[in-house]
């Protein structure tokens, strides 16, 4: 029984069956759902059928488990392979594709994570709530590898609770041949939001499905900081989004890295690694063009994530064992060389395949690291206001 | 009878029994919706006044700071009603859920209909014939039309086909309204067909005999005899569609384009989302009232067509 | 028959067959790409067997299934003992707040009992939300459903037996053990079943109330979608439709009298 609609309508039925039934007043027939039930009670036997199949099929269980909750998409499999074999554990991951998600599961009370990944901002947030564990940086001799440009950010100064994981950019992906051919340009957010542009690429843009990270675009396209909190301009962000917004094919999160390797989408706003991957899988499945990510020159979002031992987890020791797995150069330079994240970590350079590092969407230069921000978080009355502008976009 | 106040003396410790009884048998169930029904919908009402926590849940009552935002307030309805935009997603919401519930009435109609007046000995096949794609889970059966809608289909490619004959721009069917309405509609489409067909299948067919004999064409017939009668199963058909799509967050989440959002995304973006508890509530209990609202509005007209009738 | 009727009933069966085929294209083309060689699923590459075998050692997934499965058990199982209580009641007392309690959760959209439960486990309860939180929430919205089917068979019942049973000094636990209960029986399978399906399928109040530790399988599968669909969704989705078919078929085969209801 599908599960939304029929919450409502069994008990309709009856009472319609019995009001016309003392209506009428013929003797009594089967009642309707009653026969329907009776369809209906065979389903429950076959799923349950099927799940003791799946159920037997087996699954080995470790009694060492490591609870991960990471970014969808940002680590490889083989290196969580490797890890499992080194440490003789299991790493179980939850996902999730957006800060204010994860942020709102924790604060809904999700419990039991060892280990979280989250950007800056978010990390803010969950060090301010003392959800927290600090670390015992005599467990991690791998954390001088790290570049001292990502340490002591604003977020943990002296890094009590966070090591530098990995960072994103989010910035400007597209269908390098189908751009060339529209002759558009591909250095600047107007593409994304001046209608000029937008006419030749009418449903064939998607942008994230993230408040943050699209108004922070807008911000920076009107020449704002991407952290400006002043009302009057995120109002003006805001119409800028709305014009654009009939151009564009998606509020999208994660899906639009198929849509790119596909070739439905042609420009994205969207993450360095999540562009990457689309461009990978493009070349893989043989496709005819290639998908490439560029900073715009007004400025984009730098994303610094960081592992972070979280208060409920309860294997902080394995917790620290990965930590300083992914610190060691050659783990740190695979995650980059498999999904294209920008790496923190010195030790990791030397591994990293030569096309990925000279990558400036993956490693930017100082010029244009010059122009990178990160956000910071807000209070609870900007996200209120944040979630109107974005009610009225999504509706205008 | 239990309940009954003509007590003779031998029959008083029956009495006592039945009334223990009752409580025995009514007393658990009671007591659990008590528990996880009542007193969360009434934990929802005061959520609603309350200020939303710094980072998620809800401000505490009484904090030591007085800086900290604590207590009662109407804040959240005030933010309610000082922007209009908040009813029109509402009125988004109720323009969906009618339109879904006219397509599916439109569509069952004749297939009730067609199985009423079939032989009693097809009737059962037919109607597991309408049930079971419910066999299958309601996110496979959105997630079906994500394909069957996709750039790459032949939907897609015929209508844009066809289209591209007439001179005009190519639609992308996926990401749209239009992707929201269809699945809306396949998704409850077997809720109107059953009560209607319920319905139907009681009706005498001596009456449209008579209303043969006295004249009457098959418009006739049908108009003057057959709807007036089904207005029940009409109604019955249409809350089940009704309520339901105006609470649904999980079709526009997944086909939704740009600017499908309803009152369902608005409360669980609050939940989920902005981490805006008291708000959520505030969402959740106007939801409510439209929803009773209209129930009471439907079930008032229904009651002065079934007198009708 | 007359030349309109014959015209109607033409054009009747014309929409009934559009119907159908709106309700069943869909479904086959999601059977048909579940052999689709392309991880990414847009068009069709080729035959394969492959996203089959993915699926049986996909752990995630297999997990999902297990706990879809012990949440339907429990949740049904103590619904459909609340249920045929609040049945019984409400056939036999009349119990207006009672009545109005058990079909309310019924009626309303799912999202609203998903929210104020959530406020309830995390604010009141302090619950950490999990397998717990999502059975007693099945068990809330399952109550209804199974009470209204019971109360349904009661409904068609001769009061009379009941009376007798008392006239003949029966205790209200023995007409319940011998009387009632076997009499509504079938009500309160079908009721069990009916929650034990429900529970299984639940995706929206099991959304809000599962925290993200637990993973039933439509959550499972709802992530799948958002995230990274393959066609290793289609080959689940097959597999559940392809035994629920095989149960009817044996179902009409074996227990015909299942079909038609007769109970």
């Amino acid at each position: 029984m599908g599960c939304i609609g029929a919450s409502v309508f069994a008990p309709f039925i009856l009472r319609q069956a019995q009001d016309e039934r003392s209506k009428s007043r013929q003797p009594l027939p089967m009642p309707f759902v009653v026969s329907l039930s009776n369809h209906e009670r065979l389903v429950p036997l076959m799923r349950g059928l099927l799940l003791i199949l799946m159920l037997c099929s087996g699954s080995a269980h470790a009694a060492d488990v490591l609870h991960l909750y990471n970014w969808n998409n940002y680590i490889s499999e083989e290196t969580i392979a490797r890890f499992e074999a080194q440490c003789a554990c299991r790493v179980v991951q939850d996902y999730y594709s957006d800060n204010e998600e994860m942020l709102a599961k924790l604060a809904a009370g999700a419990t039991g994570y060892d280990l979280i990944v989250p950007t800056g901002n978010a990390m803010e947030s969950l060090i301010r709530q003392n959800a927290l564990r600090p670390l015992d940086k005599g467990l991690l001799p791998n954390l001088k590898n790290i570049d001292q440009a990502y340490l002591n950010t604003a977020f943990d100064p002296g890094n009590s609770y966070s090591v530098p994981y990995a960072y994103t950019l989010t910035l400007i992906g597209y269908n390098r041949e189908k751009m060339r051919e529209l002759d558009l340009p591909v250095d600047s957010w107007a593409v994304i939001f001046e209608p000029r542009h937008l006419e030749k690429l009418k449903g064939r843009v998607t942008v994230l499905d993230s408040q943050r990270e699209l108004l922070a675009a807008a911000l920076k396209y009107l020449g704002y900081s991407a952290n400006d909190t002043d009302e009057a301009h995120w109002k003006q962000a805001r119409d800028l989004i709305i014009r654009a917004k009939p151009y564009w094919a998606a509020f999208n999160a994660s899906s639009y890295i198929k849509e790119l390797t596909v070739g439905n989408i042609w420009l994205v706003h969207g993450y360095s690694n999540d562009i990457f991957q689309a461009d990978l899988d493009a070349q893989k499945a043989g496709r005819k063009f290639r998908i490439v990510a560029s900073i715009p020159k007004e400025g984009a979002v730098l994303a610094l994530d960081s592992m972070v031992l979280h208060k409920s987890g309860p294997r902080p020791d394995l917790a620290h064992r990965f930590i300083d797995f992914m610190l060691d150069g050659r783990n740190s330079a695979e995650l980059t060389n498999l999904i294209g994240s920008g790496n923190p970590n010195r030790d990791a350079l030397q591994y990293i395949k030569p096309e990925v590092a000279h990558n400036p969407a993956v490693f930017p230069g100082r010029k244009q690291q010059a122009r990178l921000e990160m956000l910071r978080d807000l209070d609870r009355h900007q996200r209120r206001v944040l979630s109107r502008i974005w009610t009225e976009i999504k509706l205008r | 009878m239990p309940g009954c106040s003509c007590v003779t003396e031998p029959a008083r410790k029956l009495v006592t029994a039945a009334r223990l009884t009752k409580w025995v048998v009514s007393g658990p169930p009671f007591l659990f919706l008590l528990l996880f029904f009542v007193i969360p919908g009434i934990i929802m009402v005061l959520a609603s006044f309350r200020y939303p926590g710094e980072f998620g849940g809800l401000a505490p009552l009484t904090a030591a700071d007085p800086a900290t935002l604590q207590g009662v307030t109407l804040e959240t309805y005030r933010f309610f009603f000082s922007d209009p935009i908040y009813g029109q997603v509402f009125v988004k919401s109720i323009f969906m859920a009618l339109a879904t519930t006219l397509i599916c009435l439109t569509m069952a109609y004749p297939l009730a209909l067609l199985i009423a007046r079939s032989p009693k000995k097809s009737r059962d096949l037919m109607v597991l014939l309408v049930i079971l794609p419910f066999a299958s889970n309601f996110l496979i059966r959105v997630y079906a039309w994500m394909i069957v809608l996709g750039p790459q289909s032949a939907l897609s490619r015929l209508v844009n086909g066809l289209l591209h004959g007439l001179g005009m721009e190519p639609v992308h069917l996926l990401f749209s309204p239009f992707a929201v309405l269809v699945a809306m509609v396949y998704v409850h489409l077997p809720f109107m067909v059953l009560p209607l067909y319920t319905n139907l299948e009681k009706h005498d067919p001596s009456l449209l005999d008579a209303a043969q004999d006295l004249g009457a064409s098959a418009w006739q017939r049908f108009w003057r005899v057959t709807f007036p009668l089904s207005l029940p199963g009409i109604f019955s058909g249409s809350a089940l569609v009704f309520i339901p799509v105006l609470g649904m967050f999980a079709v526009p989440d997944i086909l939704g384009g740009t600017g499908d959002m309803l009152i369902g995304n608005l409360i669980k973006e609050q939940f989920l989302g902005t981490r805006d508890w008291p708000f959520g509530s505030t969402l959740s209990i106007m939801l409510t009232i439209a929803v009773l609202l209209i129930a009471w509005l439907a079930a008032r007209l229904a009651g002065r067509r079934g007198s009708y009738g | 028959m007359d030349n309109a009727t014959m015209r109607r009933g033409r054009w009747l069966w014309a929409a009934a067959l559009a119907v159908y085929a709106f309700l069943y294209v869909p479904l086959a083309i999601v059977v048909a790409y579940s052999f689709n060689d392309s991880r990414l699923n847009a068009e069709w590459v080729g035959f394969t067997w492959h996203w089959y075998e993915v699926l049986l050692h996909d752990e995630a997934m297999l997990t999902a299934a297990g706990n879809s499965l012990l949440i339907a058990l429990v949740s049904s199982l103590v619904s459909t003992a609340l249920g045929t209580m609040a049945g019984i009641a409400m056939h036999r007392y009349k119990l207006k707040l009672l009545t109005f309690m058990v079909l309310t959760p019924v009626a309303m959209p799912e999202i609203l009992l998903g929210v104020s439960l959530l406020l309830f486990f995390i604010q009141v309860l302090n619950l950490t939300l999990g397998m717990l939180s999502i059975v007693l929430a099945h068990i809330t919205f399952s109550i209804g459903f199974v009470a209204v089917i019971v109360r349904a068979r009661l409904a068609g019942m001769d009061e009379s037996i009941f009376e007798a049973a008392r006239d003949l000094g029966a205790s209200p636990w023995e007409t319940f053990r011998y009387i009632t209960f076997p009499l509504i029986l079938p009500g309160v399978v079908a009721g069990g079943l009916m929650a034990f399906t429900l529970s299984i399928d639940d995706f929206v109040i099991t959304f809000f109330t599962a925290g993200v530790g637990v993973s039933t399988l439509p959550l499972h599968i709802y992530s799948m979608i958002k995230i990274a669909v393959t066609p290793e969704v289609n080959a689940v989705s097959t597999l559940l439709m392809l035994l629920t078919l095989t149960m009817i078929v044996l179902a009409a085969k074996f227990a015909p009298d299942v079909l038609k209801g007769k109970t």
